[in-house]
């Protein structure tokens, strides 16, 4: 049951838009602690607050309007001067930006938030009464909504005569009509549950964690008025074709209108391209959004371990798909908590080895071709790949003798290894049960892919690359066994032509030697462990996270931009779905780290399992 | 007594607010609306269309809604236009301050459909004596 029937739909908007506006705020909160007396961040901070309190009066979250309202005035006492800002100060407001978004998270479950903490107003009336004028703390201390009469009602309408005289005298403008002054606090709006009835029923303040996913999505209307558009111009082409069929039917097959049909493709062809796009574009929202919470935790965190950071981000204006925003947000709070917590070093060591005490922890995201790469890059200490060949050897995750054969890149793969974990002991800051391995593979649902690059005591890199939507996925098609298969184009790095005298055996595996890097050779056919038709002709580049190969194939189509569909009822190895080619035959669309997976586990079994989908292609 | 066709701008950053203030004139059975997120959006809308009636939230990024209140009493078209302010804040100079710069009325959040019927109201009687 909500406690807010018939009020949802507003409720959602509310809580939609306030939660943005609250992360900004937070981030301004962070900023102001490095310039205290920039009078538009007190200013916009005051508005912030404002904004959510007059929303929230209007839903009747009086516990949310009491400690807004607390803090508005704090800050305006703030912008004014009549404050100075202390570091005990900025304690209690991020306290109270936190029982808002708690709050929040409460309403979000369709619950009246609990009064808050007793403690925390307190500690807002205190710093309000830091010093004060009397009747400015009078008006403080006034709450501001109250069922039942409001106290100063009748102030108004003194007051409303005392303005209305000199308003009307003095007002320089002809035909002012009268100013009208009233308070509505003695009108409940609507029925609300008592907070204090109901203790049982709140739900916990800090859970960021538990957060439902937003299924509403703002959209620019310009954009939206483009798909509507286009959709428009596919109507009219779809009418055209019509028309031409029953001309063609009727056996009208003049020069004239086979023009006009081809033209009217071309035509649907361009439409649907832009359609496609135009409603890619409705899902796209700025990274910003998600980028904006970062400060905020960075800044929590540093203090809790007392070390100095700045979180500095760019690129927030850089857009994606929604859903991967969403996905997005674990893998990235793992790692800003990473750079902070294991990233950068306290104060006092960066001081003696000549660093500057502050350490930088940055955050960007950028459009790169059809990619977006965010990057999470700290002055650190960088990783010891030494130190964590050892770990992983030590822990069993990999035997010696693999691990002698990793070079230093290869080394710091390892910690995406599930169970590998540098610190021993699990502070309150990591081990919240998602580790390196939980992040890579969640970057890789979203077909993306993850790099590192460290180097000792200058800092870390952490590289995500990702598609800029999961709606459509660019392929490589090619042949092996004279069926088509389609590799996701993002692994592949360059197409090479196989000669069969480049091929060197290398421990018995074949390899081939591409400008000085030795790459082992796997034909399709034998990772499908399908009898091949003939020679290999082609090699395929393929990267993969940790490892290179050739990808041996009979020949190759050419790149395509499908739509996966995900079989039904069967789960073939190594494949991720299937899509259709231009001439509508189906193509098998393979996951490349599933494929070399089975290969080591299972070779028959895959296999098998593929034949099996066999029957899908033909 | 209030013309159900007027036609109404109302002004304020926050959409949900905005949304609000909306429903509550279409309670009233006022449609005719439209929406500004800031003074300056609502001081070009109102120089290119026409508006009856101005609805403005006060804290406002870019221009203020006693900027716009300001800016409409000094242009010589816009100034008899009704404009009521509202706002969170109820402190005694801020009132003074809608009062002296020109307001026709002034509404502290939260209100009801009723307070902002009555509150219209008294703008128009005032306006038609």
């Amino acid at each position: 049951m909500s406690d807010f029937a018939g009020m949802e739909d507003l409720m959602q908007d509310f809580l939609l838009e306030s939660t943005e506006l609250l992360s900004d705020v937070d981030n301004k909160l962070c900023e102001l602690e490095k310039r205290p007396n920039d009078k538009a961040l007190l200013n916009d901070i005051f508005r912030g607050f404002h904004t959510i309190k007059g929303g929230a009066g209007f839903l009747n979250v009086s516990a949310m309007v009491t400690i807004c309202h607390r803090t508005e005035n704090l800050f305006d006492k703030l912008r004014n001067g009549e404050l100075p800002l202390s570091s005990e100060l900025m304690d209690v407001i991020l306290d109270a930006t936190g029982v808002v978004r708690g709050m929040f998270t409460t309403l979000s479950q369709g619950l009246s938030p609990a009064t808050p903490d007793a403690g925390l107003l307190a500690a807002l009336d205190s710093a309000l009464a830091g010093n004060l004028a009397s009747s400015a703390a009078a008006t403080a201390k006034t709450p501001v909504v109250d069922t039942g009469a409001a106290p100063d009602a009748p102030d108004w309408n003194v007051l409303h005569a005392a303005v209305t005289g000199p308003a009307t005298v003095s007002a320089p403008v002809v035909a002012v009509p009268a100013p009208v002054v009233e308070t509505v606090a003695d009108t409940p709006l609507l029925p609300v549950a008592s907070p204090k009835a109901a203790p049982a029923k709140v739900a916990p303040q800090q859970g960021m964690a538990s957060a439902p996913p937003e299924n509403t999505i703002r959209i620019d209307t310009v954009r939206l008025d483009q798909v509507l558009n286009l959709s428009g111009e596919i109507g009219l082409t779809k009418n055209r074709l019509t028309t031409l069929r029953t001309e063609i039917l009727q056996g009208n097959m003049e020069t004239h209108t086979l023009r006009s049909l081809d033209e009217a493709i071309s035509q649907l062809d361009l439409l649907v391209s832009d359609l496609q796009n135009a409603v890619m574009k409705t899902r796209m929202q700025p990274i910003g959004r998600l980028f904006q919470k970062y400060p905020r935790l960075a800044r929590d965190l540093a203090r809790q371990l007392g070390k100095e950071v700045e979180l500095v981000i760019t690129g927030e204006e850089t857009e994606l798909d929604k859903t991967m925003i969403e996905d997005l947000n674990d893998p990235l709070v793992h790692l800003v908590r990473n750079a902070v917590d294991h990233g950068v070093e306290s104060s006092e060591e960066r001081i003696s080895v000549g660093k500057k005490p502050q350490s930088l922890v940055q955050l960007s995201a950028e459009q790169v071709g059809d990619h977006i790469v965010i990057e999470i890059s700290d002055d650190g200490k960088g990783m010891n790949p030494e130190a964590l060949r050892r770990k992983a050897i030590e822990k069993g995750l990999i035997d010696a003798e693999t691990a002698n054969g990793l070079d230093e890149k290869q080394c710091l793969q390892l910690i995406f290894l599930p169970g590998f974990s540098t610190k021993d002991q699990i502070s309150s800051v990591s081990g919240r049960g998602v580790g390196m391995d939980v992040v890579r593979t969640n970057i890789q649902k979203l077909n993306g892919r993850i790099d590192i690059n460290s180097e000792q005591g200058v800092g870390t890199r952490i590289s995500i690359s990702l598609p800029l939507t999961l709606a459509i996925l660019p392929v490589l098609v090619v042949r092996a066994c004279n069926q088509p298969f389609a590799v996701p184009l993002a692994m592949v790095r360059e197409i090479i032509p196989i000669d069969v005298a480049a091929i060197q055996e290398v421990s018995g595996r074949p390899t081939i030697v591409v400008r000085d890097e030795i790459l082992p050779l796997k034909t399709l056919a034998g990772l499908l462990n399908w009898a091949p038709t003939q020679k290999p002709q082609f090699g395929v580049l393929m990267q993969s996270a940790e490892k290179s190969f050739i990808l041996a194939v009979d020949s190759f189509v050419g790149r395509d931009d499908v739509v996966i569909k995900p079989l039904q009822n069967i789960r073939p190895k190594g494949v991720a779905g299937a899509t259709l080619s231009g001439d509508g035959s189906v193509v098998l669309v393979l996951d490349m780290e599933d494929l070399l997976m089975g290969q080591a586990d299972a070779p028959s079994g895959g296999a098998m399992m593929l034949r099996n989908a066999d029957n899908y292609s033909y | 007594m209030i013309d159900k066709n007027m036609r109404f701008l109302v002004v304020d950053d926050f959409s949900t607010m905005r949304r609000i203030v909306r429903n509550l004139l279409k309670e009233l059975g006022i449609t005719n609306v439209d929406e500004a997120e800031d003074g300056q959006v609502a001081l070009h809308k109102l120089k290119t269309q026409h508006f009856d009636f101005i609805v403005s939230d006060w804290n406002m990024p870019n221009m203020t809604g006693i900027e716009l209140l300001r800016a409409v009493r000094a242009d010589s078209q816009l100034k008899t236009l009704p404009f009521l302010m509202i706002t969170a804040e109820a402190k005694r100079e801020n009132i003074i301050e809608a009062a002296t710069a020109g307001a026709s009325g002034y509404i502290v959040k939260p209100f009801t459909a009723a307070t902002l019927e009555e509150k219209m109201g008294k703008i128009f009687q005032s306006l038609n004596k």
